[in-house]
C-alpha cells in the first residue's frame, strides 16, 4: 500500500488485519476532451487515506493534484474521461448514481478551493449560504435548527456568530476562506480536500487557516488531502507526503523525511524553492528549476522529468519509470534511488 | 558617502474612507534605497506597503512629506513624471493582468521605449532586454501572445518590459506571490542578476520573509503605515527585536514545527488606528504581562514612537526598532544575560 497507517509502521504489516482506509485512490486517469485531442492530466494516481489522517499533494500548475482534486469528488466537465477507482468506505465513487453522489458530497467528503470570492454568492449572507448546504443534507446537525448550528460552524472557524449576516464583500480575503471552510463542514464531513486553501493569503492569516485545519483534524478525526505547490507548507502540516509531476506520483513517504531528504530531483528542487531563513546555503541563493512542465500531449520520453532533470544520466530517457522502494515507508520514481541502495 | 538614489520623507498618504473617516495608509514613513541595493518592504496586506510603492513610483501623491530622487523631490507634472518613470520602473505581482492579452511579446516590451521616445534600434533593444530576462533566442519570442507562454515566461516579458528603460530602481510588488515554486527561484534569480550586471537597485515589496533571505541586502517591516523595524537583512531576520516582525518570522512554515506565534485578526482598520504603539493590541509582549513587568506598559498603551537604533546590534546593522520594549532596561539585561550564555555554550548561534 503506499499510505500505510500510521500505528502498522511498527508491527509487521502482514500481521494485522489492516483496517479498509477511508479514502482509497487506484489507478486513477483522467483526461481531459479538448478541440486539439484527449488531454491527460492523471495518469494512474494511487493512494490511500486513513480516517483522520492527512495527505499532502504537492506540484506545480499542471501536474495534475486539481484534476486528482475534481476526480475525487466528481466535479470534473462533463466529457472528461475518468478511469479507474475512488473508493470511500469501499464504494466507488466515480459508479455512483446522481442521488447517491448528491448524499455523499458535503455529508461525508466536501472540498474548499482557492479564491473565496470567486466560490461564494456574492448577493446572499453567507450564514443563509451554510444555512442552505445543510438543508440540502437534512439528518446531519442533529436535529438542532439551523441558524444555530451556522453560528457555531463560524465560530467554529474563528469567526464571530453575528458574522452569518454579512456578505461576502464584507469579510476579508482570510475569513472568506474560513467561511468556505465552515461550508465544506457543514455537514460533518469525515474527508475534506483543501486544494492550495492558503495561497491567496498573507502569512499571518495562513497560519490561522493551517492552524485551524490541524485543529478539526484532532479533534473530529477528520481526513484531510492537502493540496498546493508549496512544499514547506504541506512538510508543516501533514504525515504523509506525496508529489506529482506531469500526471503522476513521483515521490511518496512521511512528509518530514521528504521534505529534509528527497530521493527524486524534482522534490529536491521543490523543497529548496523555499528557503529555510537563517541558513546561509539559501542566503543571496535562490533555488529553481530551469524549464518548464512537459506538454501533456507530448510527453518526453522515458522519466518525463528527464529535460529538466539537473542530475540525468544517459538511461534516463530509454527508461521507464515507477514508483520503487526507497527507504522505510518512502517510494520514488527515480533511477537514482535504484542505483543507490540507500537513499537520504 | 553619497546620496542615497531614493529617499521617501515622512510621507503621509491618507484616503477617505466610509462615513467621512480618514484612512491614514501610509503614516510617516522615511525610507532609502541606495544604487544598486535590494530591499525588501515586508507587511501584512493592508499594511500600506502597495501605497507607499505606488507613491514611490509617482502614481500617488503624498499629502505630507516628499519622495525624492538622486536628492530633487519628485515633481507631478506630465513631462516630470514621464522622465521620472523611465528611471523607476514597476514589475507587478500577476504577470497575466500586466500584461495586454492582445498585444504581442514583441509589442510589450516595444511600449515603453515607443512611450519615452528612446533613441536606438527598437528591435536590437527588444531583443536584448528579451535575452537578458532569459527569453532566448529572443526572436523566437516576437509573435507570441501571453496565453501562449508560460506564468514565469510571463513574468520574464513583464521583467523585460521594465529593463528595456534602463531603469535605476525596479519597484516589484509581490513578483513571485502567483508563480509555481520552481520558477519562483528562476525569477527571484533573475534579478539578482539584474541587480549584479547592470547595477539596478530593486524596493520588492513582499510577505515573503523567504524572498528576503533569498534576496535582499536590507528589510523594512512595515506594520499599520508605519515601518516598524528596519536592518540588514542578516541581522533583521536573525535578531528581530519588534514582536511584530518577531510573529512573522516564527510563522513561516518549516518542517522543524518552532512554536508559531499567530496574532489573531488580520492587519487592524488604518481608519481607527490604535493611540499609543500602534501594534499594542496584538502585542504578545503587552499580552503575555511583559510589558508590564518591564514598566512600559503604560507607555505601549499611550505613547506613540518612531524608529530608534536599537542598543546592542551588530555594527554595521543599520538596525532600527519602534518598539517601548527594545532598549527597556529590564530587556536590555535580559539580552546581556542571553549573549553571556551563548558565550558558555560555544558551538551555538
Amino acid at each position: 500500500m503506499s499510505v500505510t497507517p500510521a500505528a502498522a509502521a511498527t508491527e509487521r504489516a502482514d500481521e494485522r488485519e489492516p483496517a479498509a482506509p477511508l479514502l482509497s485512490v487506484r489507478d486513477l486517469h483522467v483526461s481531459y476532451r479538448t478541440g486539439a485531442g484527449p488531454l491527460p492530466a492523471v495518469r494512474g494516481v494511487s493512494f490511500d487515506l486513513d480516517a483522520g489522517e492527512t495527505i499532502g499533494l504537492a506540484g506545480e500548475s499542471g501536474c495534475g493534484k486539481s484534476s486528482l482534486a475534481g476526480a475525487i469528488m466528481r466535479l470534473l466537465p462533463r466529457g472528461t474521461e475518468v478511469t479507474g477507482q475512488v473508493l470511500l468506505d469501499g464504494e466507488d465513487v466515480l459508479a455512483m448514481k446522481p442521488g447517491r453522489l448528491r448524499a455523499v458530497r458535503w455529508t461525508d467528503m466536501a472540498i474548499v478551493f482557492q479564491g473565496a470570492l470567486h466560490t461564494l454568492n456574492p448577493v446572499q449572507r453567507v450564514g443563509r449560504q451554510i444555512g442552505e448546504a445543510m438543508e440540502l443534507h437534512p439528518g446531519e446537525g442533529g436535529g438542532r435548527r439551523a441558524p444555530e448550528r451556522v453560528g457555531e460552524l463560524l465560530e467554529l472557524v474563528g469567526l464571530p456568530a453575528r458574522r452569518a449576516a454579512d456578505y461576502p464583500h464584507q469579510l476579508s480575503g482570510g475569513q472568506r476562506q474560513r467561511v468556505l471552510i465552515a461550508l465544506a463542514l457543514a455537514c460533518d464531513p469525515r474527508l475534506l480536500v483543501a486544494d492550495e486553501p492558503t495561497t491567496a493569503l498573507d502569512v499571518m492569516v495562513q497560519a490561522q487557516v493551517l492552524r485551524l485545519l490541524r485543529d478539526l483534524q484532532s479533534t473530529f478525526g477528520l481526513a484531510v488531502v492537502f493540496i498546493t505547490h508549496d512544499l514547506s507548507t504541506l512538510a508543516a502540516v501533514c504525515r504523509r507526503l506525496a508529489v506529482m509531476y506531469a500526471g503522476r506520483i513521483v515521490e511518496e513517504g512521511p512528509s518530514r523525511d521528504v521534505f529534509a531528504g528527497a530521493a527524486h530531483p524534482y522534490t529536491r528542487a521543490l523543497a529548496a524553492a523555499f528557503p529555510v531563513i537563517g541558513d546561509p546555503a539559501f542566503r543571496m541563493r535562490p533555488s529553481g528549476l530551469p524549464g518548464d512542465p512537459p506538454d501533456p500531449r507530448d510527453l518526453p520520453s522515458g522519466c518525463p522529468f528527464h529535460p529538466r532533470c539537473p542530475v540525468v544520466r544517459p538511461v534516463c530517457p530509454h527508461t521507464a519509470v515507477e514508483l520503487w522502494d526507497a527507504g522505510p515507508e518512502r517510494r520514488a520514481a527515480c533511477v537514482e534511488v535504484l542505483a543507490d541502495e540507500a537513499p537520504g | 558617502m553619497s546620496a542615497p538614489l531614493l529617499e521617501v520623507r515622512d510621507v503621509e498618504v491618507r484616503f477617505a474612507g466610509r462615513r467621512g473617516s480618514v484612512a491614514r495608509a501610509v503614516d510617516g514613513v522615511n525610507l532609502e534605497v541606495r544604487s544598486g541595493e535590494v530591499l525588501a518592504l515586508v507587511g501584512e496586506s493592508g499594511c500600506g506597503k502597495t501605497t507607499l510603492a505606488r507613491t514611490i513610483l509617482g502614481l500617488q501623491r503624498p499629502d505630507a512629506g516628499d519622495v525624492r530622487f538622486r536628492g530633487e523631490p519628485v515633481r507631478y507634472d506630465t513631462r516630470a513624471l514621464r522622465r521620472y518613470r523611465r528611471e523607476v520602473q514597476m514589475v507587478f505581482q500577476d504577470p497575466t493582468g500586466a500584461l495586454n492579452a492582445r498585444q504581442t511579446v514583441y509589442e510589450a516590451v516595444a511600449e515603453g521605449l515607443r512611450i519615452q521616445k528612446l533613441p536606438g534600434d527598437e528591435e536590437q533593444l527588444v531583443a536584448a532586454a528579451l535575452a537578458r530576462a532569459g527569453l532566448r533566442p529572443p526572436e523566437r519570442f516576437f509573435a507570441r501572445y501571453p496565453y501562449e507562454i508560460s506564468g514565469g515566461q510571463r513574468q520574464r516579458v513583464v521583467i523585460a518590459g521594465a529593463m528595456v528603460l534602463q531603469p535605476e530602481l525596479l519597484v516589484a510588488d509581490e513578483p513571485v506571490s502567483s508563480l509555481d515554486a520552481s520558477v519562483r527561484g528562476e525569477i527571484l534569480q533573475l534579478m539578482l542578476g539584474l541587480v549584479r550586471d547592470t547595477g539596478v537597485a530593486i524596493l520588492v515589496v513582499t510577505h515573503d520573509l523567504g524572498l528576503a533571505w533569498n534576496i535582499a541586502d536590507r528589510v523594512a517591516v512595515m506594520y499599520l503605515g508605519r515601518i516598524v523595524e528596519q536592518g540588514t537583512t542578516e541581522e533583521l531576520l536573525s535578531e528581530p527585536r519588534h514582536p511584530y516582525t518577531r510573529a512573522l518570522l516564527s510563522v513561516v512554515p518549516e518542517a522543524d514545527g518552532r512554536e508559531a506565534q499567530i496574532l489573531a485578526g488580520e492587519a487592524p482598520d488604518p481608519t481607527r488606528i490604535p493611540p499609543g504603539c500602534r501594534f499594542h493590541p496584538r502585542c504578545p509582549v503587552v499580552a503575555s504581562g511583559e510589558a508590564e513587568r518591564l514598566g512600559i506598559e503604560a507607555r505601549c498603551r499611550g505613547e506613540d514612537l518612531g524608529l530608534a537604533p536599537v542598543p546592542d546590534a551588530a555594527a554595521g546593522s543599520a538596525h532600527l526598532a519602534a518598539c517601548h520594549a527594545v532598549g527597556a532596561p529590564g530587556r536590555v539585561e535580559a539580552a546581556e544575560a542571553r549573549a553571556r550564555a551563548d558565550e558558555v555554550r560555544p558551538g551555538l548561534g
